[in-house]
């Protein structure tokens, strides 16, 4: 090899492995961030229904403030280079949507949408060679979610919110039609869809065991029908 | 829209949405295949390239032409060939276009780096040196220079540390011809530089380092396989005289070079000969060892 071509051959790898040192910081403040969400978020299942908007509001903050990172991860990662670093920082930024979604399902009932999860984090669709959201992270932390949902639904219980486990029913039964429309090849994701199967039957049992005495009302397809009506 | 448990809206959108991924999904997916059955094929074809420089060079080595005329000509005939594998990518670009290589880069990397140690075979035999990174890149290109995808320097560096086996091999199987030894200390001493010459990119290439150690048996294989004249090992033809051997044997002999080479020549038949002997004789005492457990 020539020496020139060697050098630059030397001095292009070294450029990799800078990018991929400021990468790894960003990723490690994000990690902050997220354990910090989650450590709150952990608090769900023993607060109640009425102390829940606080617990909520205090994590919205640290959220939204994933975006300085995304930010300059799209200012770091070079041009259409995206898919080359992703996987430095997915499960990140997965447990970052998770956050969000669930905030977002615990405050309205609704699902958040990929585009407005993007939108949170702050990743713009101008950056879309360089900073993502990819459906396969946002499918995972829907995952998430319905992990997370299946162990409330029994907390609720216990904090004497009856409700709480039939609206989770309802909710999750959703994403499960969803997830079925998806032609899942064998990996981590269909693994992961999978073993939802459990949490729902958990989640059933605990609706059984409301409907069974009373606790709640179930709502019966005719009654559904109605309130779509 | 209020917001109430499941709302039709939100239900409709929820089912909405993941149709769009669902779609996204098999798309991607088939673009997954596409690129893996394409990989596939261009290993095959690169590998038959491999073979028929490796023919051609030996081919040539009896006839009257010239060595480095010969060289040339069978580099022109793999480049001829390496066309077909030019044309693959061509058509391969629109599934690579933009951020879409790198997310498919796993599945393009092992064609690719079969086809740079055919291509990087060819410019040897054509140049005796080594391409580089941007004449690898010019090959897969359109003619008014927009890349089919960007080549990356672990690909390229890959497929080169895959050409010092191919050069192996090349200087081993001719050593017999004229001018063979010749030959293969050229080869030896290049492989070596190359073997150095990557030595300090290990650490940035993973997979690097694996084929460095490949490299040094090569070496090894050339440099330093002396006894392998008198004392066949079980790695049979490939490990025959090497460089070491050649220097020390020639000592030997105050013969003009013609002559000593038509001794190496002659030696290494028999020891062709020999060592089938050796490992037809080997095979037989382990079925005899194999008949005394059974008597026990």
């Amino acid at each position: 090899m020539e020496s020139s071509e060697l050098e630059r051959i030397n001095y292009l790898l070294d450029r990799d492995v800078d990018i991929r040192e400021k990468i790894k910081e960003q990723v490690n403040e994000l990690d902050k961030k997220t354990r910090v969400m989650v450590g709150l978020l952990n608090k769900i299942h023993s607060t109640p229904a009425d102390a829940m908007p606080i617990l909520i509001d205090s994590v919205r903050p640290i959220l939204l403030s994933c975006r300085d990172v995304t930010t300059t991860l799209a200012r770091i990662i070079p041009e259409n280079q995206f898919w080359r670093w992703k996987d430095m920082w997915s499960n990140s930024i997965r447990t970052a949507v998770f956050a969000a979604i669930l905030i977002e399902y615990l405050s309205s009932r609704t699902l958040l949408s990929i585009a407005q999860s993007a939108e949170i984090l702050g990743i713009t669709a101008d950056w879309s060679d360089r900073m993502a959201l990819p459906a396969e992270d946002y499918l995972h932390a829907l995952i998430s979610l319905v992990n997370e949902l299946s162990r409330l639904a029994v907390n609720a219980v216990t904090l004497g919110n009856f409700e709480e486990p039939i609206k989770i029913s309802l909710f999750v039964k959703e994403l499960f039609a969803g997830f079925s429309v998806l032609n899942l090849k064998n990996d981590a994701l269909r693994r992961r869809f999978d073993s939802l199967k459990y949490d729902i039957k958990k989640i059933e049992e605990v609706v059984y065991d409301v409907s069974l005495r009373k606790l709640a009302e179930v709502p019966s397809p005719k009654s559904v029908e109605s309130s779509i009506g | 829209m209020a917001t109430t448990t499941t709302s039709p809206s939100s239900s409709l959108t929820v089912l909405q949405s993941f149709d769009v991924f669902g779609a996204d999904l098999d798309d991607h997916n088939e673009r997954r295949e596409r690129l893996i059955k394409a990989s596939r094929d261009i290993t095959n074809l690169s590998k038959k390239v491999i073979f028929l420089l490796h023919r051609l060079a030996r081919g040539r080595a009896d006839s009257k032409v010239d060595e480095r005329t010969s060289y040339k000509q069978a580099a022109q005939q793999g480049y001829e060939k390496l066309r077909e594998i030019q044309d693959l990518y061509a058509k391969l670009q629109p599934e690579l276009e933009s951020e879409r290589f790198w997310r498919y880069q796993r599945q393009v990397s092992p064609g690719l780096q079969e086809y740079i140690e055919a291509l990087s075979f060819a410019h040897y035999l054509d140049h005796g040196s080594l391409i580089t990174f941007d004449e690898v890149q010019k090959t897969l290109m359109t003619p008014e220079g927009v890349e089919y995808f960007p080549l990356t320097l672990s690909d390229y560096l890959l497929g080169l540390s895959d050409l010092t086996g191919e050069l192996m091999r090349f200087a081993i199987s001719g050593i017999a011809n004229k001018g063979g030894r010749k030959r293969a200390t050229e080869v030896c001493a290049f492989v070596r530089r190359c073997k150095s010459d990557f030595e300090g990119m290990t650490p940035y290439i993973r997979e690097l380092r694996k084929k460095q150690s490949v490299t040094t048996q090569s070496l090894e294989k050339i440099e330093d396989d002396d006894g392998a004249l008198t004392e066949p090992s079980a790695s049979g033809f490939f490990s025959t005289p090497a460089a070491y051997a050649i220097v020390v044997r020639s000592s030997e002999y105050d013969l003009p070079p013609e002559i000593l080479e038509d001794i190496v020549a002659q030696s290494v038949s028999n020891y062709n000969s020999y060592s089938h002997e050796t490992r037809g004789r080997r095979r037989d005492g382990l079925t005899g060892s194999d008949d005394e457990d059974e008597a026990m």
